[in-house]
């Protein structure tokens, strides 16, 4: 069994330790713009996940062609790099600190990093059952 | 002495090759990824320049400092423009451009082909309007430092960049799927 117990709870650790540097680099300095970073990586996997089902039936699994998937991949890409953008933009106008950036970025990406690799190690066990 | 049969109109005065290209699988998903994060970088830069000029201060030993320039709406119009293109350029339907299809009379191939024009002139507009406006607000006969030059640069990287992700995307969507397969039941 790939994805077991363990995974679980080291994904939630992950998870955990993203938010408490989010959060971190919004309350040390006091300024809580960062925290739409946290909720720019977790509105990331929506698009793909709302637009994945549409255009794809039963025979065509492996045809990538529909527009609507294109549409959520353009706008998940869209929305991951507005998430890196958004802290180091932040910065560079001196409104937040460069420390903040940097624990923002690091937090938004485990954020997202859990995400990804949830979604991935559980795929597989779903489609056991199909 | 017959020449031979074109395969095209030969009316046409542009001819659009649309490479097929086939490098793998999984080259449109990446296509589309790489499409997104560029249009966002684009814009992002742009923003960047616009927060930049709204938070300008001096140095902390002048307080009453005033930034000479300022990024104002005319720095907005060629992205503006471009992001009309773009959308332009995307919602039109590419069998309907290559008019081989068989399907629609002429004159929808030559709207749709119309319509392609105007979105890639819009584009350029947008670009050339970037660095329109970075050689007149910015640099000709202006002595600004760099840090306000920048805006100006940045202008420039949003539609160049803008342009590069409708590349992308077209290249990508453009590519055809190897698998193929339409079942009809």
């Amino acid at each position: 069994m790939a994805a077991g117990i363990k995974t679980v709870i080291l994904l939630s650790f992950v998870l955990a330790v993203g938010f408490l540097l989010i959060i971190l680099s919004c309350a040390l300095w006091s300024n809580w713009l960062p925290l739409l970073v946290a909720l720019t990586f977790v509105l990331a996997p929506l698009p793909n996940a709302l637009f994945s089902h549409c255009g794809a039936d039963d025979f065509s699994a492996e045809y990538e062609g529909s527009a609507p998937a294109d549409v959520g991949r353009f706008i998940t890409s869209v929305v991951v790099v507005t998430g890196f953008a958004l802290p180091i933009i932040l910065a560079h106008s001196e409104i937040i600190r460069p420390a903040a950036c940097v624990m923002s970025i690091i937090g938004g990406g485990l954020v997202y990093g859990t995400i990804l690799s949830y979604t991935a190690a559980f795929k597989q066990e779903e489609s056991d059952f199909d | 002495m017959s020449l031979p049969r074109a395969n095209y109109d030969p009316r046409r005065v542009c001819m659009n090759p649309f490479p097929n290209l086939h490098l793998g699988k999984y080259t449109r998903s990446v296509g589309v990824y790489l499409a997104g994060a560029l249009f966002a970088l684009a814009n992002w830069a742009f923003l960047d320049a616009c927060i930049l000029s709204s938070h300008a201060h001096g140095p902390p030993d002048e307080p009453d400092y005033e930034a000479p320039v300022h990024v104002s709406f005319v720095d907005w119009v060629p992205g503006i423009c471009s992001l009309l293109g773009y959308l332009i350029i995307n919602l039109i339907d590419k069998d309907r451009v290559k008019g081989d299809q068989g399907f629609g009379d002429a004159r929808a191939v030559w709207r749709a082909r119309l319509f392609l024009f105007i979105g890639f002139a819009l584009m350029a507009g947008g670009l050339a309007g970037s660095v329109t406006v970075l050689v007149l607000k910015y640099t000709f006969n202006h002595d600004y430092p760099e840090a306000f030059t920048y805006y100006g640069y940045a202008n420039v990287c949003q539609n160049i960049l803008m342009m590069l992700s409708a590349c992308v995307l077209w290249l990508a969507q453009s590519s055809a799927s190897e698998y193929e397969y339409n079942l009809t039941l």
